[in-house]
C-alpha cells in the first residue's frame, strides 16, 4: 500500500504553471507590489528619478540604513522570536544621544570634531554595554530592557540639551553635509563603508557565522559548543556602534541636534530591517536587505510627498507595506512547511 | 519547580531569613521608596495624594492587564496604545459627531478597541504573522488613521459631554471614586479568569509551549485570537476613562503607556515563583510605577531631569527584581547542598 503511494508520488509529474506562479507571487509578491508602487509614484512625479532627487533619497536613507544594520546584527544573533529573541529598540535613542553629545561638544564646549566624535561614539557604546549587561547578566527580555534603556537615554538627552535644538556650524560636519566625491555624497559613502564593515563581519567571518548559527537555531549552536552568553551580548555592542556612527549623519543632516529625532528613526529602522528581509531568498534579516529596505523606505516617503500625498498618509502606507511584507513572509513559511 | 530536595523547615534560621529577604526584595525596595518619598515630602502620605496615586494608576493598570494576558500567551502587543486611542476617540466622536447617547458611545469606544484587537488576531492567527510585526503594523496603521481622521493630529474636545458620562472618571459612588471601581472590577475579572479558571491555565499553556498546548487538546487558535481581542477591548476601557476625565481626545496619546505597561508585567512576573506574568504581580508593578511617578512629581524636579530619573530608576528596579528572582533558586540550591554536606 505504502509502496504504491510512494511510486505514485515519485511518478507524479512536476506541476509547472499555476503552482509555480503562485509560489513566485507569494515569494516575491511584496517586492513586486512595492516595485509597482514605486512605478506609480515615479509616474505621478517624474522628478523623483532625477539624479538630484535620487542622491537626496540616498542621503536621507543613510542614517536609517546604518541603524538598521545594527538592528540586523541584533536580530541575526538573537533570533527573530521577539519576546525572548534579539531586538534592540534603543538604537535610535543611542543615535540621538551620540548626535546630542557631538552637537554639545562642538557648539557648547568648543571641542574639535575628532574629540566630539569619540565622545559621541563612547556615549552610544555605553548604551550598548548597558543593554548587553541587562540582557545577559540580569536576564531581562531584550524588548523590555532596550525599551526601558531607550526611555532613560531619551531622558538623559533631554537633560543634556535642556530639550532645545543645538545648532552646529563645525566645518567637518558641514563638509560631510555638502561634499560629494565622484558624485557620491559623503553620507552615502559612510553608509556604504558601514555596510562593508557590517556585511563583512556578519557574512564573511567565523564570528558572523557563529552569530547566525546561534540566532538561527540556539540548540544547534549549543551542541557544537558555541557560547550564546558571549555572542548574544556582543550584538548589542554592534548595535551601539551603528548608533554612534548614525549620530554623525544625524548631526550633518540637521546641521545640529533637534529633540525628538529618535522617534521617526525608530519607525524607519524597524521598517527597513524587517522589510529588508523580503530581499533575501530565505526571508531572513540580512545586512544587504537592511540597506535596500532603508533606501526603499526613503524612496517611498519622498515619492509620496512629491506626489502631494498628505503627510498623515505616509505613516499609513508604511504600515500597509510592513503588513504586506510580513504577511507574505508568513504565508511563505507556512507553504514551505507543507 | 522545586529544586531543593529538602523541606524548607530543615534549613537553618539565617538561611531561611536570607531566602525570605531575597524573595521579597522588590517589596522591600518598594517600601523603602515609599519611606523615602514620605520623608522628603510631607504631603506624600496624605490621603488626597494616595488617592491621586490610585486614580492615576487605573489607565496604566488596564494597559498592563491587557499586556499580562498577551505576554502570558507568549505574544506581545505593541498596538495596545492604539487600541486605547481608538476607545478614547470613538467615545468622543460617538457623542459629538454621531450624537449617540453616552452608553452607546461607550459601546462604540469598546468596539473601536476590539477592532484593533481583531485586526491583530486576524494577522497573527489566520495569516501566521509573528505578534511583534503584526502589532507593529497595526500600530502604524492605527496611528495613521488617527492622523488622517483628525486632520493631522488635532485634538477633538467635547466640552458638553453629559454629566453621567463625565461621572465615569470623575464621580463617586458610596464615597469611592468611580474610576477606582471600574479599575477594581476589571482587575477582579482578570484575576478570576487568569488565576482561578482553566482559561487562564490554557492561556499560559500557549505561552509555555504552543505545540504541547495544541496536542493537549486546546484550541490554540481560538484562544490566541481572543487574547488579542480582549487586550484591545481592555485598552479601550482605559481610553474611555481618559476621555471621560478630560472630555478631550488627543491623538496618539496611547503610546506613552506602552513602556509602563510592559514594565509592570515583567516586574509582576519576577515576583512570581515560576517567573510567569500574573495579575497580582502586575498590580504591584503598576502601583510601584505610579508611586515612583507621583513621588518624582511631588519632589518638584525639573521636567527633563524627571524623564531621565524615571527611566533610570525603572531600569534599576526591573533589573533588581529580575536579578533577584533569577538567582533565588540558585541560592536555595546552594543552601540545601550545604545542608546535605553537613548531614552526610
Amino acid at each position: 500500500m505504502s509502496k504504491v503511494n510512494l511510486e505514485q508520488t515519485l511518478r507524479k509529474p512536476r506541476r509547472i504553471g499555476v503552482e509555480e506562479l503562485k509560489g513566485f507571487l507569494i515569494r516575491r509578491g511584496p517586492l513586486l507590489l512595492f516595485g509597482l508602487l514605486l512605478v506609480v509614484l515615479a509616474a505621478g512625479a517624474p522628478a523623483i528619478v532625477s539624479a538630484t532627487s535620487i542622491s537626496a533619497i540616498l542621503v536621507q536613507a543613510s542614517p536609517i540604513a546604518i541603524v538598521a544594520f545594527g538592528l540586523a546584527v541584533v536580530v541575526i544573533g538573537g533570533g527573530d522570536d521577539v519576546v525572548v529573541g534579539g531586538i534592540d529598540l534603543s538604537i535610535p535613542a543611542g543615535a540621538a544621544l551620540s548626535a546630542a553629545v557631538i552637537s554639545d561638544q562642538l557648539t557648547n564646549r568648543g571641542a574639535s570634531f575628532a574629540q566630539a566624535f569619540v565622545f559621541g561614539l563612547l556615549a552610544a557604546l555605553l548604551v550598548g554595554v548597558i543593554n548587553a549587561t541587562l540582557v545577559t547578566v540580569v536576564g531581562l527580555a531584550p524588548i523590555l530592557a532596550t525599551l526601558a534603556v531607550s526611555a532613560s537615554v531619551v531622558g538623559v538627552i533631554r537633560v543634556l540639551t535642556t530639550n532645545r535644538r543645538i545648532n552646529v556650524e563645525d566645518p567637518t560636519i558641514l563638509w560631510i553635509r555638502d561634499t560629494s566625491i565622484f558624485g557620491a555624497p559623503i553620507p552615502v559613502l559612510i553608509m556604504l563603508m558601514t555596510f562593508g564593515l557590517f556585511g563583512y563581519v556578519v557574512h564573511r567571518t567565523r564570528y558572523g557565522m557563529r552569530l547566525r548559527t546561534v540566532g538561527g537555531n540556539l540548540d544547534a549552536g549549543l551542541s557544537v559548543g558555541l557560547k550564546p552568553r558571549i555572542l548574544v551580548p556582543s550584538t548589542f555592542i554592534w548595535g551601539a556602534l551603528a548608533a554612534g556612527l548614525a549620530g554623525v549623519l544625524l548631526v550633518a543632516r540637521g546641521s545640529g541636534m533637534s529633540p525628538g529625532i529618535e522617534e521617526r528613526l525608530l519607525v524607519d529602522m524597524v521598517l527597513a530591517t524587517f522589510v529588508g528581509a523580503a530581499f533575501s531568498s530565505k526571508n531572513i534579516v540580512t545586512i544587504l536587505g537592511s540597506m535596500l529596505g532603508a533606501i526603499l523606505v526613503s524612496f517611498m516617503a519622498t515619492g509620496l510627498i512629491l506626489n502631494r500625498v498628505d503627510n498623515s498618509w505616509v505613516d499609513g502606507w508604511k504600515g500597509v507595506l510592513i503588513m504586506l511584507v510580513v504577511t507574505a513572509a508568513a504565508l511563505q513559511t507556512r507553504r514551505s512547511r507543507q | 519547580m522545586k529544586i531543593a530536595n529538602l523541606e524548607p523547615n530543615q534549613l537553618a534560621t539565617w538561611q531561611k531569613a536570607v531566602l525570605w529577604l531575597f524573595k521579597y526584595a522588590f517589596l522591600f525596595a518598594f517600601i523603602a521608596m515609599i519611606f523615602y518619598f514620605s520623608v522628603v515630602s510631607d504631603s506624600f502620605l496624605g490621603g488626597s495624594n494616595l488617592m491621586n496615586i490610585a486614580r492615576g494608576s487605573v489607565v496604566v493598570l488596564l494597559i498592563a492587564l491587557a499586556l499580562t494576558v498577551v505576554i502570558s500567551s507568549g505574544g506581545i502587543d505593541l498596538s495596545v496604545g492604539v487600541a486605547l486611542d481608538f476607545g478614547a476617540w470613538f467615545v468622543i466622536i460617538g457623542m459629538a459627531s454621531w450624537s449617540l447617547p453616552w452608553p452607546l458611545a461607550v459601546l462604540a469606544g469598546l468596539i473601536g478597541g476590539s477592532l484593533i484587537g481583531a485586526l491583530n488576531a486576524m494577522l497573527i492567527v489566520v495569516l501566521g504573522v509573528t505578534p511583534f510585526l503584526a502589532t507593529l503594523g497595526t500600530f502604524f496603521i492605527g496611528r495613521s488613521i488617527q492622523q488622517i481622521g483628525t486632520g493631522g493630529g488635532a485634538s477633538v474636545s467635547y466640552r458638553k459631554a453629559p454629566e453621567d458620562f463625565q461621572a465615569i472618571a470623575q464621580g463617586e459612588s458610596l464615597g469611592i471614586p468611580n474610576i477606582l471601581l471600574v479599575g477594581a472590577t476589571v482587575l477582579l475579572v482578570y484575576f478570576i479568569v487568569m488565576e482561578l479558571s482553566t482559561h487562564g491555565k490554557r492561556i499560559h499553556a500557549l505561552g509555555i509551549q504552543n505545540s504541547a498546548a495544541r496536542v493537549a487538546g486546546i484550541n490554540t487558535k481560538k484562544y490566541r485570537a481572543w487574547v488579542f481581542i480582549i487586550a484591545g477591548t481592555t485598552a479601550a476601557i482605559g481610553g474611555i476613562l481618559l476621555s471621560s476625565g478630560l472630555r478631550i481626545y488627543t491623538p496618539m496619546a496611547g503610546f506613552a503607556y506602552l513602556l509602563d505597561g510592559i514594565a509592570a508585567v515583567f516586574i509582576g512576573a519576577s515576583l512570581h515563583r515560576g517567573g510567569r506574568p500574573n495579575v497580582l504581580g502586575t498590580l504591584i508593578g503598576v502601583l510601584f510605577l505610579a508611586t515612583l511617578n507621583n513621588g518624582l512629581d511631588i519632589m518638584g524636579i525639573d521636567f527633563n531631569v524627571k524623564a531621565a530619573l524615571k527611566g533610570i530608576i525603572l531600569v534599576l528596579a526591573i533589573s533588581a527584581a529580575v536579578l533577584v528572582s533569577n538567582r533565588l533558586p540558585q541560592v536555595e540550591q546552594w543552601f540545601s547542598r550545604q545542608k546535605r554536606a553537613t548531614t552526610e
